[in-house]
């Protein structure tokens, strides 16, 4: 498996504590301090009621599979052609369904991703920063 | 808006190549041209522009046309299909019917070479920048391969069936001449493209073209008088989510549901015809996956059996719901949504030469954009 390498860009701190959260092993996401309920990916206002905010709370480290793609021509900006084949996949927490999470699949070559598989985080360390992983349960 | 009030009279394209030496302004100028003159009309009669938030604006190349008069200008708000096709055409009738302007231009460029391409519109944004890219999720392809994966697991899709929506596009090029990639590819040939996004291979993809594409919008009783039978618009719905583009490719309850049923149901519903009526379909194909679900929701097959559909050879030549004519986006050229209403006025008018449907007289088009979906019914009186 490649590891793509591409630091987060961070134009605001908005998502630093996501990776802050990463960096401790916890898989933290947004949600609204009014009512509780999560609201990912964070948007910069919450839908229809200008005056909540968003707080960060630990979702859980284990869900599913939503969706996935294996890629093996990256298209991010610039040469990464060392860095393929990778599979991306979208995660949701068992805690916040409908809530996706986007993170490299870490598993051997012989395993291969799978709408609906049981994973668990399992952050990955992407040059000099830590990204978000997902490794199949069991 | 009633149907059949206005009518598309002039069409024009540049050459569809990978990359070609001119600005976008040149080949949005030359296709503009070559629409105004497919009219019949003169520079100096376009009277309306409707351009694109994502090319030149209107006195940009009005100044470059030589036109002096400006009483209609407006610019769509919506991306890729949605906005040089539905959007624009909406727009372009409230004026005509309004009184405001006799013919409305619709110009538009497309330059996939220039620096960033076609995903610079995404690596702008500030959540894809900070949770996607550092993970390698990023590009269409990818995106859209997501969705194909989703699809398969909730209702079932082979390789051979992904390949089948491809493949007859291909064939619909090797009889156009314009068409950008002609040579033949069959299973086997669909197998040999190489691995993009699994499981979208090259082939999968819409190409990438540096061309221009215009149109003119008359009124439809001027239109009796322009050179070319008359194409009027029948149809005209648009459909929108509430997901803004940063987070549709992740976070609407399906990624892969388009709000193409809702423009369908709104543009048949001002046409009074139905899916059965169609002689033939024009639909966005920036990838296959997006093609295929879109079929099923113009209602040419039932929900999930879009897969079946393409496999039957429905959509080939010779068959019983011809799709995308002039090869597509994947195989005749990526000019977003407007190329494949072009080809659905040029295979109304006829002439269309080994690629004409025979006796065409109403053809849908759709238009993807990502989080607004357009359908347009044509239709030769």
């Amino acid at each position: 498996m490649g590891i793509p390498i591409h630091p987060p860009r961070f134009d605001s701190d908005l998502l630093r504590p996501f990776y802050e959260g990463l960096a401790a092993g916890e898989l933290r996401l947004t949600a609204d301090s009014e009512t509780g309920q999560w609201a990912w990916y964070p948007p910069e206002m919450m839908p229809g009621r200008p005056a909540a905010t968003l707080v960060w709370r630990r979702a859980s480290d284990e869900g599913t599979v939503y969706s996935f793609t294996r890629v093996e021509r990256s298209l991010l900006p610039g040469d990464h052609r060392a860095e393929v084949p990778f599979t991306v996949v979208l995660f949701e927490p068992d805690d916040a369904p409908g809530c996706r999470v986007p993170g490299l699949f870490v598993a051997g070559d012989d395993v291969s991703a799978a709408c609906g598989m049981r994973v668990r985080l399992s952050p990955v360390q992407a040059g000099d920063h830590v990204v978000a992983g997902f490794a199949p349960i069991g | 808006m009633q149907a059949g009030r206005i009518a598309i009279t002039g069409v024009g394209e540049t050459p569809f190549v990978r990359a070609r030496p001119k600005s976008l302004l040149e080949m949005t100028v030359e296709a503009s041209l070559g629409a105004i003159a497919d009219a019949g009309l003169k520079p100096a009669d376009i009277d309306g522009f409707v351009v694109n938030r994502n090319s030149h604006s209107a006195d940009e190349i009005g100044f470059a046309l030589g036109i002096d008069r400006r009483p209609f200008s407006a610019i769509t708000d919506t991306v890729g299909g949605t906005g040089p096709t539905g959007s624009a055409l909406t727009l372009a009738h409230l004026a005509i019917e309004a009184g405001l302007c006799r013919h409305v231009l619709v110009p538009y460029g497309f330059q996939a070479t220039r620096p960033g391409g076609p995903y610079g519109f995404h690596s702008r944004e500030p959540l894809k920048a900070d949770l996607e890219m550092p993970v390698g999720y990023f590009g269409q392809p990818s995106y859209f391969a997501t969705m194909a994966n989703r699809y398969a697991y909730e209702h079932g899709l082979s390789e051979e069936e992904l390949a089948s929506v491809s493949i007859p596009f291909r064939k619909w090029a090797e009889l156009t001449p314009s068409a950008q990639k002609r040579e033949p590819m069959d299973l086997a040939g669909y197998r040999k493209s190489p691995m993009i996004s699994a499981p979208f291979r090259v082939a999968d993809c819409c190409l990438m073209t540096d061309a221009g594409a215009a149109y003119v919008v008359s009124a439809a009783d001027v239109a009796r008088d322009a050179p070319h039978p008359v194409v009027a618009v029948e149809g005209l719905g648009l459909g929108t989510t509430r997901w803004p583009h940063a987070m549709m490719f992740t976070q609407a309850p399906s990624i892969f549901d388009f709000p193409g049923r809702e423009s369908a149901a709104a543009a048949f519903a001002m046409a009074g015809v139905g899916a059965g009526d169609l002689d033939l379909a024009q639909i966005y194909d920036g990838f296959s996956i997006s093609a295929l679900v879109q079929a099923e929701q113009l209602g040419l097959c039932g929900e999930g059996e879009g897969g079946r559909f393409f496999h039957s050879g429905a959509a080939m030549p010779g068959g019983r719901m011809p799709v995308n004519t002039s090869g597509g986006h994947m195989s005749g050229g990526y000019l977003p949504g407007i190329t494949l209403l072009i080809e659905g006025v040029r295979q109304l008018r006829g002439g269309r030469g080994a690629a004409q449907v025979p006796d065409a007289r109403l053809c849908a088009v759709t238009g993807l954009g990502g989080n607004s979906h357009a359908t347009t019914i044509l239709a030769r009186h």
